[in-house]
């Protein structure tokens, strides 16, 4: 059974996309703890995750969202957020429409200037944001280009996409994710906001900087970032100066006057669109800077690590270097080898020739090993 | 002399008040009880341009080149002040005294306030100055941020200082008003029409950082008081950071209802209930 919502006539649709309600997925953390998220899929199939699909399309597209929304529960919508679309599909409950438990609902929108662009859940906003139910929504130049920002804009040669967020699990208790739903009637919340995880693209802690999740590049590239916030701290994204980060638009506009800086502070609903520039460089380190909006302090930084695909790691034995993590000393060798031993961005910390290492006096992080012209990465607590 | 201007369009009129020429204001400063929507009283301090208490301090609207004579009476029983940072410094005011300045206004939009501690400042004792260009006729919709703590607030109160570190509001107000009070204040809840200029002037009062998101329409910061080299920008969000304010222009597109509130979503509810903080809709008609 489906309900046709839309009312409002763009003549030809250039471009349909299905997106799907869900309110019983679960999130895996990096420490290994797991909570249950709302979220939206393209399939069935497929598991709920945070951030949802990034929806792509093209400047000047006529747009139909076909949202179905299969959880049980509290009625669900899809905000189009930024691409200021007319009252009817703007996804906010009163205003326009929700969409009850297997039902459809249609969101039409012609696409506006090229950039960057989010879409969430504006039911409960404060609990079904938090719940999951975000994503990223990318405006194409009219032609589909993909290695350029707007029509008549600047080129570039990849681009990387990174939505911030956090998850305070009191939040995703039951009581709360399935609360009773009556506009009439208030919700209740709890009173405070207290992040356990700060997420970029849903990943956390030793899950952003493992090499699975790190952003490759080739030398001398020039990469595109998409820098967006969705939760309810401010982020910073801290590129190394040698990048010589370039913002030129910001909330889906180019700006009018560049802004040159290695941080780029992103308050929640924002989004910032940032060139970098690489060189012959092994690789680099984002820094992500979570702050918490009320004490203006930082709660987390964690770090991202840009890596050159002309350089390899090789996969760790556990039994040949061990152990990793570890608090002090590292083996790596049955018998004496020249070693080294660099931090993520290739400077020098210990070299010798021995069958192990004392990392004892490193701060705590990730190194490269190199031994016998092979690159491993080892983990000091 | 005070001029009551009327301003009428759509099917709303609302009255603020236009002070002009030379001008008399007396403001006087207050203790009192702040009510919350959920019966919550949090005690605050204010200034009013009435005899009476003022849950929060008034809006202050001139022209360029306006002559204003202040006097600013303290009826509380601490010592407070007035000052507005390069146009008014009237310096401390002993309890039940007061002091008078005569002051030429320049345009700009300023933050009145009591000096003497970022205590007072946080219970209330500040405000909005908004000194417009001669002749600018644009409709101009005004909001004051803050947050409130009630325990920060009861502490403050007796003696107790800041500690930001600490800082967990429960409450977020615009102009004293959260969630659908919001509507009934004439100088925030903005009314507009098609292809008609408005203007939105937001400062922020309180300790926190806002993320103020509008459905519907980019807006253009004309200026701002945080880092000028970003007026000009066009967006849908707008960080507002504590002590400083954004002036934006918007010319609506199309008509609608459609919401602003702050993005930071905790930031949207209150006293622990969803909708019931930093939270309104501009109606645009055709």
């Amino acid at each position: 059974m489906s309900l046709l919502f839309g009312q409002i006539a763009f003549g030809q649709i250039d471009y349909t996309k299905l997106i799907i309600g869900r309110n019983q997925g679960t999130h895996y953390f990096h420490d290994g703890d797991s909570t249950r998220v709302f979220g939206f899929t393209e399939t069935l199939s497929e598991e709920t995750k945070i951030p949802g699909p990034t929806i792509e399309v093209n400047y000047g597209d006529s747009v139909k969202i076909d949202f179905w929304n299969v959880s049980q529960g509290a009625p669900h919508t899809i905000h189009l957020h930024g691409l200021d679309v007319d009252q009817q599909n703007d996804g906010v409950p009163m205003l326009s429409f929700e969409v009850e438990h297997m039902l459809h609902g249609y969101y039409y929108f012609k696409a506006p200037h090229p950039g960057t662009y989010l879409y969430h859940c504006h039911v409960g906003s404060t609990v079904h944001l938090q719940a999951g139910m975000y994503g990223l929504l990318i405006v194409r130049p009219s032609n589909g280009e993909m290695n350029l920002n707007w029509d008549n804009g600047e080129s570039y040669d990849r681009e990387f996409s990174l939505l911030a967020s956090e998850i305070d699990t009191v939040w995703h208790n039951d009581t709360i994710l399935d609360h009773e739903h009556d506009p009439m009637m208030p919700l209740m919340v709890p009173e405070t906001f207290n992040a356990q995880y700060f997420v970029v693209n849903g990943l956390s802690g030793s899950q952003l900087n493992d090499p699975a999740n790190y952003m490759y590049f080739q030398p001398n590239e020039k990469v595109y970032m998409r820098l967006a916030n969705l939760g309810y701290y401010g982020v910073r994204y801290i590129f190394e100066s040698a990048l010589n980060a370039r913002t030129v638009a910001s909330d889906g506009r180019p700006l009018p006057n560049e802004q040159l800086g290695d941080t780029i502070e992103v308050l929640p609903g924002e989004r910032y669109e940032t060139f970098l520039q690489f060189g012959n460089q092994s690789s680099s380190i984002l820094t992500v800077e979570h702050f918490n909006l009320n004490t203006l302090e930082v709660s987390a930084s964690q770090e991202m690590v840009f890596w050159s695909s002309s350089v390899g790691i090789d996969e760790i034995s556990s039994v040949s270097i061990y152990p990793n993590p570890t608090d002090d000393l590292i083996y790596f060798s049955d018998s004496p080898v020249d070693y080294d031993i660099t931090d993520i961005t290739g400077k020098a910390q210990i070299k010798g020739f021995s069958k192990s290492s004392s990392l004892s006096r490193l701060p705590s992080g990730i190194y490269l090993l190199r031994i016998e012209g092979r690159t491993y990465r080892i983990i000091k607590n | 002399m005070i001029r009551s201007l009327s301003i009428s369009f759509l099917l709303f009129a609302l009255t603020i008040n236009v002070y002009s020429a030379n001008i008399d204001l007396r403001l006087e400063i207050f203790s009192g009880d702040l009510s919350m929507f959920d019966n919550s009283i949090i005690p605050v301090i204010t200034y009013s341009d009435s005899s009476a208490f003022s849950p929060s301090s008034p809006i202050l609207i001139f022209e360029d080149g306006d002559v204003l004579t202040i006097k600013v009476v303290n009826s509380d029983i601490n010592v407070h002040g007035f000052k507005v940072d390069g146009l008014i410094d009237i310096g401390s005011i002993a309890a039940g005294d007061s002091v008078t300045q005569v002051i030429t206004l320049i345009a700009g939009i300023y933050k009145y306030y009591d000096p003497t501690s970022i205590e007072n400042q946080y219970l209330g004792l500040s405000g909005l100055i908004h000194v417009k260009e001669s002749g600018d006729l644009t409709p101009y919709f005004y909001w004051n941020l803050r947050e409130h703590e009630p325990e920060l607030n009861n502490a403050v109160s007796s003696g107790g200082s800041i500690d930001q570190t600490l800082y967990s509001p429960k409450y977020y107000t615009i102009n004293g008003n959260s969630g659908d009070a919001i509507d009934n204040d004439a100088q925030a809840k903005i009314f507009g029409n098609v292809n008609s200029e408005f203007r939105l002037v937001i400062m922020n009062h309180g300790l926190s950082i806002h993320s103020m998101h509008f459905h519907g329409y980019h807006l253009l910061i004309l200026d701002n008081s945080k880092n000028s080299s970003h007026n000009g920008r066009d967006k849908d969000t707008f960080p507002v950071y504590p002590g400083h304010y954004q002036l934006l222009s918007a010319t609506p597109d199309k008509p609608g209802e459609y919401p602003i509130h702050d993005h930071n979503l905790i930031a949207v509810t209150g006293g622990g209930q969803y909708h019931t903080g930093m939270i309104t809709t501009m109606l645009i008609a055709p």
